[in-house]
């Protein structure tokens, strides 16, 4: 069970804890005016409270929206990542409720508010799905692997093991040539990404390996450790594999979330100019 | 002719550029692997068989220096002693320098004011991520060498001349020099690498008697002064002190004490690190480590009716130790009473530690490894929590974009627990880095242990990159070609390549850009190996 969810501790779950208590209480606050209002008078998107609540979530999105451009600006002395990824997250997920807010919890009516209720939801979403990525892969790739690696710079790890394995198993007698044909050569032609790194970050791995014992058994001492070296090799790939499928969920998630992104906060802008201008 | 403004930076650039050694603007003539009849000329190899100077040859060169040359300026590296064939050298202080402890605090202060310092390990979400670089070694360490090696009074000038030596004693410890040297007329030297030095008085034991008479004489007795142990004995007392001691040169991995074997000695550790280890079932394993300015043997003499060694001492790199006599010690102790109750609780701390790590077999491993890796060197390392690390890379993008495009780091390099330790510079306590620096463009900063790359007078030859042991200096094409008027004329028109190393982003009040630019908080600035451990025992609960 480690493997696949490893156990992870609130501190690192939770990683600002003075943001998310200033979010409860700023939720708590808005929750009760919105409840007040619902009481006593109809939550109208258009006046009153119900603007209020959609010029607020606004400002929030948008303010969100700026944690993409703080990235683009590293070298000016903007305060630190992590205070602009705490916004990024409090304010958004304290947006997305002020748009129910806005809403009155009601569905909305018209492609154009259908489309922009859509994609807040969607953005929402797939950054709650972001964010539990984030939380659980790191975890998982620590949990089992030995290895560390860049992603960007896997396939040529590969490359670099594949010339490496090539080297030994030329100096190698016959079976070892022969299992490495069989076995171990189409795994270290490229990165191959699998699903099932996401269920068992170790399992598979460890099955494979063991395909190398039963040949051990038969060769001369001097032959076992050019293939323990070649295992380790094989090892090594394989759990670059597994950075490679899980980091790329890491990197892929953000397609789902940062363009759309864009799109809601110009159609939050058309919303507003179409609401004050009609 | 009026010079234009590239012409003007170029020159001042020249000016500047040449005052360390390696300066080939002073040197008249230059002859490298001198042959081994050739050496036999000169008095200091006249000990030594053609065979042997042979094999040390390619680390000696003959030149003729130019009178009124810098051969090396105070606070320089350099990997070479010179040896006086003719004419005349002065070596004068160009600062005010005391014989302070090599740790005192007001060196290793950086970055004072947004984010204080806090004891213990920094907790994530507090503010604490950077922390500014502390000391290493706590108040209450009460042995200290200081880096000198002339002991000179400011003002005051001292003049050599045919048969003397000098640099050795910074070049052998790695230390940086405390005085600088100039020729005082055209001077013929012998110059000689570090490896060759040693591989010298390895083999000669006159060699070593003079290096060692030198060494008392123009530093023991200073350094012995500013040491607290001894800072309440008076004067005649060290003076007869300093005659009495050896002067212990190991090899990595050489043995100095055998665990169980007659304890007759305490040493003083004067560069390098000492690897303490002790038996556990079949095999020894590793519980502790000094670093300079540590001192050992003294619980074997403190402990009433201990004559055997408590601990296996080896040396983990080069190091230089002083060996007091253990009844020389007990005399040392009886004018200082009061010192023994501070050695007390260093063995006391000591002893704790061994037993720690025995029952604890995974500090045993942290240790070794912080070892092996260099770690116990740094000031600063760059650590980064994997549990946390999204591998995002805005570590490495903020530290790019803070330097012109080219980072300064590699988000790679050795696991400890979950955390990796990155390749990036550690801003090492003795940065060999420095040395052998042509134009002394790697340098240490005044602010606090930064270790950084000044770029107009990097000429990319390498030397830094390859000394670094831990591959924290990257040497980059820069996409341009060396201008028609660069000296050396060897680099004129070929590709302009640049070593690139971690500031700390010094210059800059907020601090290490891949620690700011972390949007997670889990790249980390580690001031020392304790703090390390503290946090690695933190995450292990």
């Amino acid at each position: 069970m480690k493997r696949f969810l490893p156990l992870i501790p609130l501190s690192k779950l939770v990683r600002s804890p003075e943001w998310a208590k200033a979010s409860i209480i700023a939720l708590g606050v808005f929750s009760t005016m919105y409840a007040i209002n619902a009481l006593f008078f109809e939550v109208n998107p258009g006046k009153g409270w119900g603007l209020t609540y959609g010029w607020v979530a606004a400002v929030l999105m948008f303010g969100a929206g700026l944690y993409a451009a703080r990235r683009r600006m590293f070298h000016r002395d903007l305060g630190r990542s992590k205070v602009w990824v705490q916004f990024h997250l409090y304010g958004g997920t304290l947006g997305a409720v002020l748009v129910l807010f806005h809403t009155g919890f009601s569905l909305p009516n018209g492609v154009f508010n259908w489309l922009l209720w859509g994609l807040a939801v969607w953005i929402t979403l797939s950054g709650f799905l972001g964010l539990a990525l984030q939380r659980w892969i790191p975890r998982l790739l620590t949990s089992g692997l030995s290895v560390e690696a860049v992603y960007e710079r896997i396939p040529e790890l590969v490359q670099q093991l594949r010339e490496r394995a090539e080297k030994l198993v030329a100096s190698c007698a016959a079976p070892i040539k022969d299992f490495y044909r069989s076995h171990v050569a189409a795994a270290l032609v490229a990165p191959q990404p699998r699903l099932i790194y996401y269920l068992d970050v170790t399992g598979g791995i460890q099955s494979r390996v063991r395909q190398f014992d039963f040949l051990r058994r038969v060769l001369p001492t001097e032959e076992k450790s050019k293939l323990d070296e070649i295992q380790l090799i094989f090892r090594t790939k394989l759990e670059l594999d597994a950075h490679y499928s899980l980091q790329r969920a890491l990197r892929w998630w953000l397609y789902t979330h940062v363009p759309l992104s864009f799109v809601l906060l110009l159609m939050i802008l058309l919303h507003i100019w179409a609401v004050w201008y009609y | 002719m009026t010079l234009g403004q590239t012409q003007l930076k170029r020159l001042e650039q020249y000016k500047d550029r040449w005052t360390s050694y390696g300066a080939n603007m002073g040197i008249l003539e230059l002859s490298e692997k001198p042959t081994p009849q050739v050496l036999k000329q000169f008095e200091i190899f006249k000990d030594y068989d053609e065979k042997f100077l042979e094999k040390i040859s390619p680390d000696i060169s003959l030149a003729l220096w130019r009178s009124g040359t810098v051969l090396f300026e105070e606070g320089s590296y350099i990997d070479l002693a010179f040896f006086i064939v003719s004419g005349t050298v002065e070596v004068y202080l160009q600062k005010q320098q005391v014989a302070a402890p090599i740790f005192a605090r007001g060196r290793t202060q950086v970055f004072s004011g947004r984010e204080e310092a806090s004891s213990g390990t920094p907790a994530r979400g507090e503010g604490t991520m950077y922390r500014p670089i502390e000391p290493k070694r706590g108040g209450k360490e009460i042995t200290f060498l200081a880096s000198m090696d002339f002991d000179l009074p400011t003002g005051t000038t001292l003049r050599l001349s045919a048969g003397d030596i000098l640099g050795e004693i910074g070049a052998l410890n790695g230390w940086p020099q405390s005085a600088t040297a100039k020729t005082t007329s055209t001077c013929q030297l012998v110059q000689i690498r570090t490896a060759a030095l040693r591989l010298m008085r390895k083999r000669s034991a006159g060699l070593k008697a003079r290096l060692d008479k030198l060494y008392k004489e123009r530093t023991l007795i200073s350094q012995l002064r500013a040491t607290p142990f001894f800072r309440g004995i008076n004067d005649s007392f060290i003076q007869a002190l300093a005659q009495k001691v050896e002067l212990v040169s190991c090899e990595p991995g050489e043995v100095i004490t055998t665990e169980g074997a007659p304890a007759d000695a305490v040493y003083l550790v004067r560069s390098g690190f000492i690897k303490l280890s002790q038996r556990l079932a079949e095999g020894n394993i590793v519980v502790s480590y000094l670093p300079k300015g540590s001192l050992f043997g003294e619980a074997e003499v403190l402990l009433d009716g201990n004559a055997a060694w408590l601990f296996t001492a080896s040396s983990q790199e080069y190091s230089e130790l002083v060996k007091l006599a253990r009844e020389d010690f007990r005399s040392v102790l009886a004018e200082q009473p009061d010192v023994e109750a501070l050695l007390w609780e260093a063995v006391a701390a000591r002893i704790k530690e061994a037993g720690y790590s025995k029952r604890n077999i995974s500090q045993s491993e942290f240790i070794a490894r912080a070892l092996d890796n260099g770690l116990v060197e740094g000031n600063s390392i760059l650590v980064i929590d994997l549990d946390v690390c999204t591998r995002c890379d805005d570590c490495v993008r903020g530290c790019a974009d803070t330097h012109g495009g080219i980072p300064r780091f590699v988000r790679e390099g050795n696991k400890i627990g979950n955390f990796l330790v990155a390749r990036a510079c550690y801003h090492c306590e003795d940065p060999v880095c420095l040395i052998g620096c042509p134009t002394g463009a790697i340098r240490r900063t005044d602010v606090g242990d930064v270790v950084a790359i000044s770029d107009p007078l990097c000429i990319g030859c390498g030397s830094c990159a390859n000394n670094c042991p831990y591959d924290a200096i990257i040497m980059h094409e820069t996409g341009e070609l060396w201008p028609p008027d660069m000296i050396p004329e060897g680099l004129r028109g070929k590709e302009k390549v640049l070593a690139s190393k971690c500031d700390l982003c010094y210059t800059d009040p907020a601090g290490p850009a891949c620690v700011r630019s972390c949007p997670h908080g889990c790249a980390m600035r580690i001031g020392d190996v304790q703090e390390f451990k503290s946090l690695l025992w933190k995450e292990a609960g």
